[in-house]
């Protein structure tokens, strides 16, 4: 299969699947009542969701192990993203906070080591 | 049920979604860099902003077809990616039940984490379908077209970005900003906590599984945690 043919059939389907995630029980349930005990748990899927797909992409991003000592100042700089977050709930403020943490102190750290 | 949409509540969701906007490019940019890294043509960059729509599920893509997977693996492993979506749609459906279908298929098309994290805080403001759903389409729409516009840019601009920048880093910045506000009351917190080790504690899973075994677990997590403390208050 050539490449630019793979490409299209992966957006088709994965566009297509995740269409269909979203539309599901807005679709499934709009003429039924959702169970109490499913209402009390769906209030927690953003809270678990969202730390399941961000704690990899800072704690281990595919890196080599020389390179490890970067994923200790990522764990540092989105913790003072995420206390940004938590005070101001302002997306911005929590970019600038957790790029600009990382950025000074990837540029300290070889003065110091 | 008026049958149009309300053009005010439309223009606050579009204006209030502005602000997660701009937050956004950078996850943007990181995205449409990531297609041209997978060898993506501008064509095939738009179709995977336009049509697939999830920064998540769009990275995933193109770190797979960069190295090759077969086509049935990308899929799987972005559908399990996105299994969050089944929980956001049932979290709106309740919200959703009046509302004529072509909108509830609207609003569904759009409801990212960001459209979906808006749309339950306005309706815990109040539950009138209307004006909430006016208000995400506004800011589906907005989020929309700078999503687009966004992953353009950076697919342009592709790999002349030094990596030293670490622009990757802002991905997990902008699920924190969309997080942290949340996590106000004990279950929450245990919840998230719970999920993040399991995370780790289940990296072995094949196809990013753990994604999604780490978020049921967190969800039975901070909920039992909610039913515990209840009992315990009733006492």
């Amino acid at each position: 299969m050539d490449a630019p043919l793979k490409l299209w059939l992966v957006i088709g389907a994965v566009g297509a699947l995740n269409y269909l995630s979203r539309l599901s029980f807005i679709a499934l349930f709009a003429r039924r009542t959702i169970p109490p005990w499913l209402l009390r748990a769906l209030r927690y899927v953003p809270a678990a969701m969202l730390t399941a797909l961000i704690v990899p992409m800072i704690v281990a991003p595919s890196l080599q192990p020389a390179e490890q000592v970067h994923a200790d100042l990522r764990v540092l700089a989105a913790l003072v993203a995420g206390a940004v977050a938590f005070t101001s709930s302002s997306t911005l403020k929590t970019l600038i906070a957790g790029m600009g943490t990382l950025w000074l102190l990837q540029l300290l750290l070889p003065r110091i080591a | 049920m008026s049958r149009t949409i309300s053009l005010v509540d439309f223009r606050v969701g579009f204006v209030d979604m502005l602000p997660a906007c701009v937050g956004l490019v950078p996850f943007g940019l990181v995205t449409g860099i990531g297609a041209a890294g997978a060898g993506a043509n501008w064509a095939g960059a738009l179709g995977m902003s336009a049509i697939i729509f999830s920064g998540a599920a769009q990275i995933i893509a193109a770190q797979l077809f960069a190295v090759g997977a077969p086509v049935a693996v990308i899929i799987l492993t972005c559908f399990v990616a996105g299994l969050r979506f089944l929980m956001y749609s049932a979290a709106m459906a309740p919200y959703l039940q009046s509302v004529p279908a072509r909108w509830q298929r609207s609003v569904a098309f759009l409801l990212t984490d960001q459209v979906f994290a808006a749309a339950i805080r306005r309706f815990d403001i109040a539950d009138d379908a209307h004006a909430g759903v006016s208000q995400a389409l506004g800011g589906g729409l907005a989020l929309y077209l700078s999503w687009q516009c966004t992953n353009m840019a950076g697919f342009a601009a592709g790999a002349s970005i030094p990596a030293s920048w670490s622009l990757e880093f802002a991905v997990p910045l902008c699920f924190v900003a969309l997080l942290a506000p949340g996590l106000r009351s004990t279950p929450s917190l245990l919840a998230a906590v719970v999920a993040g080790a399991a995370v780790l504690a289940l990296k072995g899973l094949p196809m990013k599984l753990n994604l999604i075994a780490a978020g049921l677990i967190g969800i039975v997590a901070g909920t039992v945690a909610e039913i515990v403390r209840e009992r315990w208050t009733r006492r």
